[in-house]
């Protein structure tokens, strides 16, 4: 199964504060156990008191992990679409491959209202706008072919002009002219992992997504969306493998580590999903105990496979573009 | 003990000068190394520099793709992601990131830095710039790029919300550019707030330097506008109730340094050599914010030049010189290609401490910005050999006395 641990930084109010040590350690033993990705979350969404935002966190993991990946959640609202497709640019480089970018397809009061938005989007105009904002960060991140840098000092060519394309993007809501200034991605791209669906936004996800994260429900509807996800995204021309689904399922410590264990192997013998995201509560002891119990079951169970086999995210994902998978 | 002066590592891709991925000895592939990066802000922290300084454009920095394809400058890092990574591989050393309040919200800026902040255990500081490039503003919209003054207004209301946020202030804002209702979510800085940096050296610049700046770095050439710039600039200060002292003016410093003086200039003029006409020109074009100097002849002199919405203060800088040293175009390209219309100093050791010490003890600068030609060479050098003469002087540091960037620098805590 695929496995992600989402990391709540934003711990609430009143709450001790995670330090960037504590972080470490246990995104270390997320690694040791061979984890595929770690989610950060970031607390413009909720009231917190965690002093770090999650795109500068990322980058200060991914220099003391080497295997691990990390996907970091930024809004469309908070960012310029260019701004963002630069910043998981070089965070993908930063970590050779082992970015991700989170969004959320629910629109954030707390984010309109400090980002010079009063008003907010209405849904629709926020859906389309979402979409658009997607597609420019996508196209940006490939506005450099693979081979474009040629380092060729005696020759003075440093890239080939020909193997640069401008995005030249005009739409609805943004211009971009492109390309970004950043170096293509070790893993092709970034992985784009998207959230906070509802009925209209499945097509934009399995059109562009790498990684789908869906609210645990009944085991009947769980189903049923991962079957509708996946003929979606045969039906907009991509292998349904090319898409991971992902459930929600949340940890506490008192939940007991043998019956985390069994629940997620039910639900993944179903075919109801291709793994988890296991949201934990930004308490050491919730951490301690997920990387010191639970964890050590499910690898006793096989389900989480021992190490890694590739150096990039979309190689532990088992994503086209992971190069060496 | 005498006054210590401030010294910065300016940090940029394979080097400052143009052609300095060319040199044989230069890290080529300097722009998706991040260990390279590690190293030089390791070899900064050692020399016991107070900053690391990395300065920043949403976008490329030459429009033509074939000029731009004989440059390293068309790909690198995304400055707040390098240093957050910089952040937990160093202890000591400040980390300064340039950001654009044109293509920025403040709320968020404020939130980025301030995690920096705390990543780094309050060595961070933001470097405010209102960027002047069409490159970027294309990548923003479709409008172009706005008039100077229309910039410094929206920098001036961006600049007052992030210090508001900063420093904890609760009642929300809303202005002509912004709104936001919320404090920061982020616990105060470790170091009270963020070191604030500026570079804009036009009038409306200094003014906004001399009512919100902690550190500015300018150009300079020659001693004497070194002097008239840090003299002007302390003088607004009182104005918006300031000591001359909470600004530390450094200005750009380029040196080449070698154990002879023949050595040094022998190392210069090979770096010289590997800038190809077409590069150089169109280098000194975009300082001018004008596209077609290629059209005048490339050994006459520099046409008269029309008023631009670009750098105002810097095209300044470059007409003067031209016209006081008789400079054709191309001896103007290649001399502003290798140092971009900062100071350079050739020489030795002993030498090069002999200028940083007369634009100190002259009352021209507080410290300086070094800008080493490439990477990683022109830094080791200043490191092994400047930085010791320095401190033999008792002109600079021999070990870090505090642990935040604004305790290297002698800035006050705000309250």
């Amino acid at each position: 199964m695929h496995l992600a641990i989402s990391l709540n930084i934003a711990a609430a109010k009143g709450q001790a504060v995670l330090d960037f040590g504590e972080i470490k350690t246990f995104v270390r033993a997320a690694e040791a156990a061979g984890i595929d990705m770690v989610v950060i979350s970031d607390s413009v969404e909720g009231l917190s008191c965690s002093p770090f935002e999650a795109t500068t966190l990322l980058a200060a993991l991914a220099t003391v992990t080497d295997k691990i990946g990390f996907v970091a959640s930024a809004s469309t609202v908070a960012h310029q679409p260019y701004n963002l497709a630069r910043r998981f640019a070089s965070l993908d480089i930063i970590s050779h491959g082992r970015s991700g970018w989170h969004a959320t397809m629910v629109q954030g009061s707390r984010e309109a209202a400090n980002f010079s938005r009063p008003e907010g989007f209405s849904d629709a105009d926020f859906r389309r706008r979402a979409e658009e904002y997607i597609g420019i960060v996508q196209g940006l991140w490939q506005g450099w072919d693979a081979d474009a840098l040629l380092f060729d000092k005696t020759g003075g060519r440093f890239h080939d002009p020909e193997k640069m394309d401008l995005l030249d993007h005009r739409g609805e809501f943004f211009s971009v002219r492109g390309p970004l200034n950043v170096a293509r991605s070790p893993q092709d791209t970034p992985v784009l992992v998207l959230s906070g669906l509802s009925e209209p936004d499945l097509d934009i996800a399995a059109r562009t997504a790498d990684v789908i994260l869906l609210e645990s429900g009944s085991a009947e509807r769980a189903k049923i969306r991962f079957d509708e996800l996946k003929r979606r995204a045969t039906a907009a021309g991509r292998d349904p493998d090319a898409v991971k689904v992902l459930t929600n399922i949340s940890f506490a410590p008192d939940d007991g580590a043998a019956a985390t264990a069994d629940k997620l192997e039910t639900q993944l013998r179903a075919k109801s999903c291709d793994g988890f995201n296991i949201r934990l509560p930004a308490q050491h002891s919730a951490l301690d105990d997920f990387a010191d119990r639970v964890l050590p079951e499910l690898r006793q169970s096989g389900l989480v496979r021992e190490g890694y086999r590739g150096t990039t995210l979309r190689a532990h994902l088992g994503l086209a573009g992971g190069g060496d998978r | 003990m005498t006054a210590q002066m401030k010294l910065g590592a300016f940090l940029w891709a394979t080097g400052h000068h143009i052609a300095a991925w060319r040199h044989p000895k230069a890290h080529v592939t300097a722009g998706i190394d991040i260990d390279h990066y590690i190293q030089l802000a390791r070899t900064a922290e050692a020399a016991k520099f107070d900053m690391i300084f990395c300065e920043d454009a949403a976008g490329l920095r030459e429009a033509n793709v074939g000029i731009a394809s004989q440059t390293s400058r068309s790909i690198g890092f995304e400055p707040i992601s390098l240093l957050s990574a910089l952040a937990v591989q160093t202890s000591r050393i400040g980390l300064v990131s340039t950001a654009s309040t044109s293509y920025n919200e403040p709320y968020g800026l404020a939130r980025t830095f301030l995690s920096l902040d705390h990543l780094s255990g309050g060595r961070a500081g933001w470097n405010l710039v209102t960027s002047a490039s069409p490159i970027e503003a294309a990548n923003f919209g479709s409008t172009g790029l706005k008039p100077h003054a229309d910039r410094y207004e929206r920098a001036r209301e961006f600049a007052e919300v992030v210090t508001g946020l900063w420093h904890g202030k609760a009642s929300g804002h809303d202005g002509q550019s912004f709104s936001v209702r919320d404090p920061l979510d982020l616990p105060r800085s470790p170091q009270g707030a963020p070191v604030m940096v500026q570079a804009g050296a036009s009038d409306v610049g200094r003014d906004l330097a001399a009512r919100t700046a902690d550190v500015v770095f300018t150009a300079a050439q020659t001693f004497e506008e070194a002097k008239a710039f840090y003299d002007d600039l302390k003088g607004r200060m009182a104005a918006y109730g300031r000591e001359p002292d909470d600004i530390k003016i450094m200005p750009g410093v380029s040196p080449v340094v070698a154990e002879t003086e023949a050595e040094a200039r022998e190392k210069h003029e090979e770096l010289q050599e590997l800038i190809p006409d077409d590069v150089g020109v169109a280098l000194l074009s975009s300082y001018l914010s004008i596209s077609d100097l290629w059209r005048y002849p490339i050994d006459g002199p520099l046409p008269d030049l029309p008023d631009s919405e670009g750098m105002k203060s810097r095209q300044a800088l470059v007409v003067e010189q031209s016209r006081r040293d008789g400079l054709s175009i191309r001896q103007l390209a290649r001399h502003f290609a290798g140092a971009r219309g900062h100071w350079r100093i050739v020489g030795t050791a002993a030498q090069v401490a002999d200028e940083l010490q007369a634009r100190f003890e002259g009352g021209a600068a507080d410290g300086y910005n070094v800008m080493p030609s490439w990477f990683p060479g022109e830094l080791d050098v200043f490191a092994t050999l400047v930085v010791p003469e320095l401190q033999r002087r008792g002109l600079f540091r021999k070990e870090y006395d505090g642990n935040t960037l604004r305790e290297h620098l002698g800035l006050k805590r705000p309250a």
